[in-house]
């Protein structure tokens, strides 16, 4: 059976050496940063509720069934995007959710709500909403960089080469 | 799909063929590939339900389902149960306050000084005096109440509902 290798380099002629190791440290600080987040919620939902009842955007109800269920969708997003096979469907949750939460915050400080985030529980309670805003978007710039790693290795869904 | 190509047979003898001659063609399987992008962000979001479900059923800080109270607040029934012990702080802005509120037992947040004071002194006498704080921002109120805590007055709440809740009893 002839094997043929696969040209290293991309049609972009971007060198994937470069973007390997910058898309790992990407990935493991965003996977490990979501596990955390998840699992200091995970605690307390209780209080985690309340947080979000602070936004003013959702009826009790609904804050309280999110505040039970986000929590382990960003740990099991977390944990699966420290895998290289499951990076593509993790990166896609975390992507959409790290949107939903800096939404959510802008809003807030629209409406003139000064507000902690309650994002990573009370590890950075009480440093000022613009500044959770400033952090949210640093981490969509992560995904960013995730984001465009897989176009320009031209990664498919698995994680191959395609 | 995976198709194989033999090299046409010359004679119907069995044939042992060197791998070199074997020609394997895979072409893509677009469907497939498009299932399974969907498949794992999918298999995600339905995995995380299952200890969501648990954390709702067993965990003992799991938050009530049904709309109540939260932790620091009192409904507006239970504090006019209270009588005429209630101090109310009306934390709005003080161009809300201005606006429009209720005199009797009805400070502005800008008093706030005096009564925590007043409070203070009456919670040092041992006497049952509960200071209310009503706002429409309930950050604002929770913040409020918080601090008035913090300087050492044990009875503190917030109105559920806030100023919205009080009017409509009116």
């Amino acid at each position: 059976v002839e094997i043929h290798k696969v040209n290293a380099t991309t049609p972009n002629g971007f060198r994937p050496v470069v973007l390997k190791p910058t898309g790992f440290l990407v990935r493991m600080l965003l996977g490990g940063l979501f596990v955390f987040a998840g699992a200091t919620k995970v605690y307390d939902p209780g209080a985690f509720a309340i947080e979000l009842q602070r936004y003013q955007l959702v009826p009790w109800i609904i804050g309280a069934l999110l505040a039970i269920y986000l929590p382990w969708l960003e740990m099991f997003a977390g944990v699966l995007l420290l895998s290289k096979k499951t990076e593509w469907g993790a990166l896609l949750v975390t992507t959409l959710l790290l949107f939903i939460f800096t939404s959510a915050l802008a809003s807030a400080m629209l409406r003139g709500l000064n507000i902690d985030c309650g994002c990573l529980g009370k590890t950075f309670a009480a440093i000022g909403t613009v500044l959770l805003l400033v952090r949210n978007l640093t981490l969509l710039g992560c995904t960013a960089v995730l984001w465009t790693k897989h176009r320009r290795l031209g990664l498919d869904s698995c994680g191959r080469a395609s | 799909m995976i198709k194989t190509d033999y090299p046409a047979r010359q004679s119907r003898d069995p044939v042992c063929l060197r791998p070199d001659q074997i020609t394997i063609t895979v072409d893509a399987p677009v469907k497939i590939e498009s299932v399974r992008s969907v498949r794992q962000p999918v298999v995600i979001v339905f995995a995380a339900l299952i200890p969501a479900l648990l954390t709702a059923a067993f965990h003992p800080r799991r938050p009530a389902l049904s709309e109540e109270a939260l932790p620091g607040e009192e409904r507006l029934e239970t504090v006019l149960g209270w009588g005429k012990t209630v101090l109310w702080i009306d934390a709005r802005s003080a161009k809300e306050f201005n606006a429009v509120h209720v005199r009797a037992h009805f400070f502005s947040i800008s008093k706030i000084g005096i009564l925590c004071f007043r409070v203070s002194w009456n919670n040092g006498a041992r006497r049952k005096e509960s200071c209310l704080l009503q706002f429409d921002r309930m950050q604002v109120s929770h913040e409020v109440a918080e601090r008035l805590k913090q300087s050492g007055i044990s009875f503190v709440f917030v109105l559920k509902g806030g100023w919205e809740a009080w009017k409509s009893t009116k």
